[in-house]
């Protein structure tokens, strides 16, 4: 189900692929490039950039999951365009029609559940009392829970 | 005594809580305050958010809100944290239209941002007061050679993080510097650690990307690494590890949180500062302490 929620409404940045003129620099000048690069897949010619702005449906290409907001593509580019922006709306669209990893949506149960983005094991309470710290506690994930019910981020989500 | 909101962060809390420890003493030494804050949560992280960037920032205001609320800045020990709750804290104070919309998510909650205070890194605020740092130091790291690795979400976009040139930072190579260490330069200085290749994509890549940094800080004569950020910190811990293991390659380049290391300057064993809790370890840089005395 697509969600209407008003503070959720955001269309896919549809001017940056068009304004992309390919030339590759974000992703092939080696002292400050992506990071993605170093997957098999890419190499000089077919970058990954170019791989996400491409694909006609961008929001159901796994390869926008790579991307860690590092802003080094838009800083490279030499049109000033922002293949981030690109890719983050893409990420929005997926998360909406259902199609994030399971391990994104885990997290972000993970996050709304316990206000840590990781699992508080016993090997992280045991240490933390040898080291002398305060047990951590999961009481203000309630306001978490909260805020995501007002802003829609924890909805059902499926294709439309 | 500066005083700061502390919100170490949890990545630091739930995996590598000997960082929180060490930093929570070191600082204190060092003359910052660190005040606990009931209630502080994930950031939340920027990755996983930016499915949703109204509730990335509606859960960022509320911890900004947190902070306001004592009237304190807030210190934190995570390049993350830093980049997500600055760049909330930037555009809610720029943006009333924006700032409307996230109090209003917040009123279900009865909070408010009201856009008070900064957030800090504790990098930042040692740079600023770089011979109060100094006068701490009792035992200068001489002989050390360390690659340092600023991480990307300190510094970039720089209009809003403002810490550092992303191009050519230089900033942790000062603060090494200041501890009698030498910080060596090499060309992949800016390449990401390449956590979410670990994370979201594949084993290998990962690996290959760390090949290419740990190779290329081997070539610049580093014999350790330099890192002020928790998620760096394990990529090229437990991550190059795993890489030399898979790979058949030892690159011995151990990892050190700066704070580690200025512990370390500041006359800590190397046990007090948690290496015992590091997968890659090196006698070359165990030796080249124990010389140091």
């Amino acid at each position: 189900m697509r969600s209407s929620h008003p503070l959720r409404a955001r269309p896919i940045v549809i001017g940056v692929a068009e304004a992309c003129l390919r030339c590759g620099v974000c992703c092939a000048v080696e002292t400050h490039f992506c990071h993605v690069q170093f997957e098999e897949e890419f190499d000089e010619r077919y970058t990954y950039v170019y791989h996400c702005l491409s694909t006609p449906d961008p929001a159901s290409n796994q390869g926008i999951w790579l991307c860690t907001a590092c802003h080094k593509c838009e800083e490279v580019c030499p049109y000033e365009t922002s293949p981030l922006r690109f890719i983050e709306a893409a990420k929005a669209e997926a998360y909406k029609r259902g199609l994030a990893p399971r391990l994104l949506t885990g997290i972000i149960a993970q996050i709304t559940s316990t206000g840590y983005l990781f699992p508080i094991t016993p090997s992280t309470v045991r240490r933390r009392a040898e080291l002398g710290l305060k047990p951590l506690t999961t009481e203000a994930a309630e306001e978490l829970r909260q805020i995501a019910l007002k802003t829609g981020l924890t909805e059902p989500r499926g294709e439309p | 005594m500066r005083r700061y909101a502390f919100f170490p962060g949890c990545f630091i809390q739930v995996r590598q809580p000997h960082l929180e420890a060490l930093s929570r003493r070191i600082l204190g030494e060092l003359g910052v305050e660190l005040v606990d804050v009931e209630g502080f949560t994930c950031c939340p992280e920027a990755v996983t958010l930016s499915v949703d960037k109204m509730s990335w920032r509606v859960m960022a205001a509320r911890n900004l809100s947190l902070a306001e609320e004592l009237g304190l800045d807030i210190l934190t020990l995570c390049n993350g944290c830093l980049y997500t709750l600055r760049t909330v804290n930037q555009e809610l104070k720029g943006d009333e239209e924006l700032r409307g919309r996230v109090n209003d998510a917040l009123s279900v909650i009865d909070r408010e941002f009201r856009g008070l205070i900064r957030v800090r890194h504790f990098a930042e605020i040692l740079i600023e007061d770089l011979e109060r740092m100094k006068a701490h130091v009792e035992r200068p790291l001489e002989g050390l050679r360390i690659a340092c690795h600023t991480g990307c979400h300190i510094l970039s976009p720089p209009e809003v993080m403002g810490f550092d040139d992303p191009y050519d930072p230089v900033i942790l190579d000062e603060l090494v510097e200041a501890l009698g260490a030498e910080a060596v330069d090499y060309d992949l200085k800016t390449l990401c650690c390449g956590w979410t290749l670990s994370t979201y994509g594949s084993r290998e890549a990962s690996e290959r990307l760390l090949a290419s940094k740990l190779n290329s800080m081997r070539r610049g004569g580093a014999t350790a690494i330099a890192v002020i950020c928790p998620q760096c910190f394990h990529q090229f811990d437990v991550g190059q590890a795993s890489a030399a293991r898979r790979l058949g390659i030892e690159y011995r380049l151990p990892v050190f949180y700066y704070l580690e290391l200025l512990a370390l300057a500041m006359g800590f064993s190397l046990d007090e500062v948690g290496y015992r809790y590091h997968r890659v370890r090196s006698g070359e840089v165990e030796e080249a302490l124990e010389v140091i005395g």
